[in-house]
């Protein structure tokens, strides 16, 4: 018995020093891609969402437990987007670092200029957010504020490497300024989508478009056929220049609503990762070079 | 004596090493002091044009017509963080409650189902009558206690009052992957166990756990739960449990003063695909046993040891499918004394039982097709009365077919067809359930 646990003590102690620098585990595939901008090799990244699924709903599996168990620093987008299983994930994980109000715990959703904050809602509205729209990643202006909050955050952590991670963080500005140049090269202002979900408010306002009506009739909740036959007179009377929906969720419906009417699906990645795409950047230019 | 010798050793290299690095100490001093103001003033610099490109990336700068999404409402300050539990929960816990209500008809009358128990197994029937049937609303409150401890009880309330199912504390900061939960809790003795009844994947509870714990499980125990997580490449979960013993069918709650129910148990997990997982693990749950529910008009007296196998794939590719795959065994051994209640004579009892249930759950959009099988004395069916193994007829097993309908996430609607034959008698039991389960509040997240 005695030496069973000491070998299981002995794998443990070996296990937890493999991997070298903070150890950081971000909830979603945009989390982790920030974070690897800033921390680079002086950071190693696990993502616990992956971007083929959608985050408001998502199981907490074992896997998630143990990635968090050994974190350093756990990043979330928050906004209650992950109420359904970071909770659950926090307290299996029987770390204290990654505790709400210690160093390692890291919400995203503190830097941002939060949208939609809502002060009566009930679920008869459908799954309503109510501390606010929590699909700020597609704003190129909050992820600014969230990449120098995690510089923060990394730097306190590991203060040897504190100037590694600024001039990082400098690195990253620079280059979102260059972008932004490309992006907002787009001329979208004064157009007007339809979206399937609530995901991309920070978008039409960072860019200047608009969102005239949803797919959804409320949030999370599929669209009758009788909401279809509405929306079809709409697009119709409209004359939208889109309807804006992602590989996870929607798809069925938006091909409906395009081979009745006529209207340009735009399909844009929900996530760093979907339609291909390899960072944070890779992930705006898609969405915006799809806007066009 | 080897191993302190190899230790001062160590010190001693350690030592030597930290010694000589302190050579020359004040040069270094003086060169890592103007190291760090060149520093300082790099450091300056680049934040004066990282807030010269948050003034130009803000969208406020831009023009006024473009605000068309929105309003921005919060300040560029970084905003609260927000609790364990999402939101604030300072002044108020989290509540919730979970209506389980189902409508029940069988081919067999009400007077005959309070005599169905499983010969062999218990005398404790199914909680179910024909008709109209309220199984509980649960009332939910949880909250954190403080940074050190999370709170939880589970209140259902029935037809004949409310109940205090569960109420424990969690610890939250312990370190090196430790845990501690004490006060009424749900034993995680294998799976079905931990599960609240609304969290079934079927109206009832499978047959081995009806057979040896009775139709709720073993439910809530009082006692102290101790788990760890090592920091492994897999998933590894071990626990152990000290219980007061209360469950009528295993323990009973004049077994033995103190506590008198034990168990450990390993629950292990990993990847099996990249949208697949599968989890499994032993358990054991041991300890005194005094109860009258084995077999009618006797008091049994002794020892049990309950042994459970879990294992559950996962396949979840996309929201709109998924498929759950569940089967656990559970073996018991039970020694002791069988008294009767009017003749008071005493005969040993001694008995080695076990049972199955295997179960499969397709998830397509917001419809769930259930299949189950359940069944009892699969390899052991040793019931042995002063000596002689007892012929207790028919093995029992049930099949069981359900879809159900889920509007959200917090509504329920069942539809599930059982064909009962546990009672070991010539008729089959024909249930048919129509089962609502509706969820209000802030509820906790299930476990995997």
């Amino acid at each position: 018995m005695r030496v069973f646990f000491l070998a299981l003590l002995m794998v443990s102690a070996l296990a937890g020093q493999a991997l070298a620098g903070l150890n950081v585990v971000a909830t979603l595939p945009w989390v982790g891609s920030l974070a690897r901008e800033i921390g680079k090799d002086k950071i190693s990244v696990s993502i616990l969402v992956k971007p083929s699924q959608d985050p408001h709903i998502v199981e907490a599996k074992p896997g998630m437990i143990l990635a968090a168990r050994k974190a350093d620093l756990l990043m979330y987008n928050g906004l209650d987007l992950e109420i359904g299983y970071l909770p659950l994930i926090m307290e299996s994980a029987k770390n204290p670092k990654i505790l709400p109000g210690k160093p390692g715990n890291f919400d995203c959703s503190r830097f941002v200029k939060v949208l939609e904050k809502q002060t009566a809602v009930d679920r008869s509205m459908g799954d309503v957010h109510p501390l606010g729209n929590p699909h700020y990643h597609y704003s190129p202006s909050n992820i600014l504020r969230v990449a120098e909050g995690m510089t923060a955050a990394l730097s306190e952590l590991d203060r040897a490497d504190a100037d590694f991670y600024r001039s990082n963080f400098q690195e990253f500005a620079l280059k979102l300024k260059e972008r932004q140049k490309e992006w907002h090269a787009n001329q979208l202002q004064g157009k007007k989508f339809i979206a399937y979900h609530r995901l991309f408010e920070y978008l039409a306002f960072e860019f200047g478009f608009q969102i005239t009506d949803y797919v959804e009739p409320k949030p999370g909740i599929p669209p009758s056929a009788g909401h279809i036959v509405t929306l079809m007179e709409n697009i119709r009377r409209t004359k939208p220049d889109g309807l804006l929906t992602t590989e996870i969720y929607g798809m069925k419906e938006s091909e409906t609503l395009a081979a009745k009417t006529g209207i340009r699906v735009i399909v844009l990645p929900n996530d760093v990762g979907a339609s291909g795409t390899t960072d944070w950047f890779d992930f705006m230019d898609k969405v915006l070079s799809s806007l066009k | 004596m080897r191993k302190k010798t190899a230790f001062f050793l160590f010190l001693f290299v350690f030592s030597f090493a930290v010694r000589s690095f302190g050579s020359d100490i004040d040069s270094r001093l003086t060169v890592l002091e103007e190291t760090i103001k060149q520093q300082g003033k790099t450091i300056e610099e680049q934040q004066k044009v990282i807030n010269g490109l948050k003034e130009e990336l803000g969208p406020g700068k831009r023009d006024e017509a473009a605000k068309t999404g929105g309003k921005p409402q919060e300040e560029a300050r970084p905003q609260e963080v927000t609790g364990f539990f999402g939101g604030s929960s300072m002044t108020n816990p989290n509540i919730s409650l979970v209506l389980d209500t189902f409508y029940y008809s069988s081919n067999r009358k009400d007077a005959e189902l309070v005599k169905s128990g499983i010969p062999g197994f218990t005398t404790v029937p199914p909680e179910q009558n024909n008709g109209f049937n309220l199984r509980a609303a649960e009332l939910f409150l949880f909250s954190p206690v403080d940074p050190y401890f999370n709170l939880y009880s589970n209140l259902p309330v029935t037809e004949d009052g409310i109940e205090l199912e569960e109420a424990y504390f969690v610890t939250t900061s312990l370190p090196e992957g430790l845990q501690v939960k004490g006060g009424k809790f749900k034993s995680n003795f294998s799976r079905l166990d931990a599960q609240h009844p609304h969290a079934w994947d079927f109206a009832d509870i499978a047959l081995p756990y009806r057979a040896f714990l009775g139709p709720e499980g073993l439910g809530g125990e009082k006692g102290v739960q101790v788990t760890y997580l090592p920091s492994l490449p897999v998933y590894t979960l071990l626990g152990a449990e000290a219980l007061q013993g209360e469950n009528d069918l295993l323990f009973g709650k004049d077994a033995q003063s103190g506590s008198h129910g034990f168990s450990f148990f390993i629950k292990s997990s990993f990847e099996t695909t990249e949208n697949s997982t599968f989890y499994f693990g032993p358990s054991v749950l041991f300890g005194k046993t005094r109860n009258t529910n084995i077999l009618d008009g006797a008091e049994f007296s002794g020892k049990s040891a309950l042994y459970g196998m879990e294992a559950v794939w996962k396949w979840k590719p996309s929201k709109q499918q998924g498929l759950i795959l569940q089967s656990e065994y559970l073996s018991l051994t039970q020694n002791g004394n069988l008294t009767d209640a009017v003749t008071a004579n005493v005969d040993s009892l001694k008995r080695r039982q076990d049972g199955f249930y295997a179960q499969g759950i397709y998830q397509l959009d917001r419809w769930r097709f259930g299949a189950r099988y359940d069944m009892l004395e699969l390899f052991a069916d040793s019931f042995e009365q002063a000596g002689i193994q007892q012929n207790l007829g028919t093995k029992p097993w049930r099949v069981t077919g359900s879809v159900d309908y889920n509007p959200t996430e917090f509504s329920r609607i069942r539809f599930q067809y059982t064909r009962d034959r546990s009672a070991r008698d010539d008729r089959a039991n024909n249930e048919f359930f129509v089962q609502l389960i509706f969820g209000i509040g802030a509820h906790a997240a299930h476990a995997f």
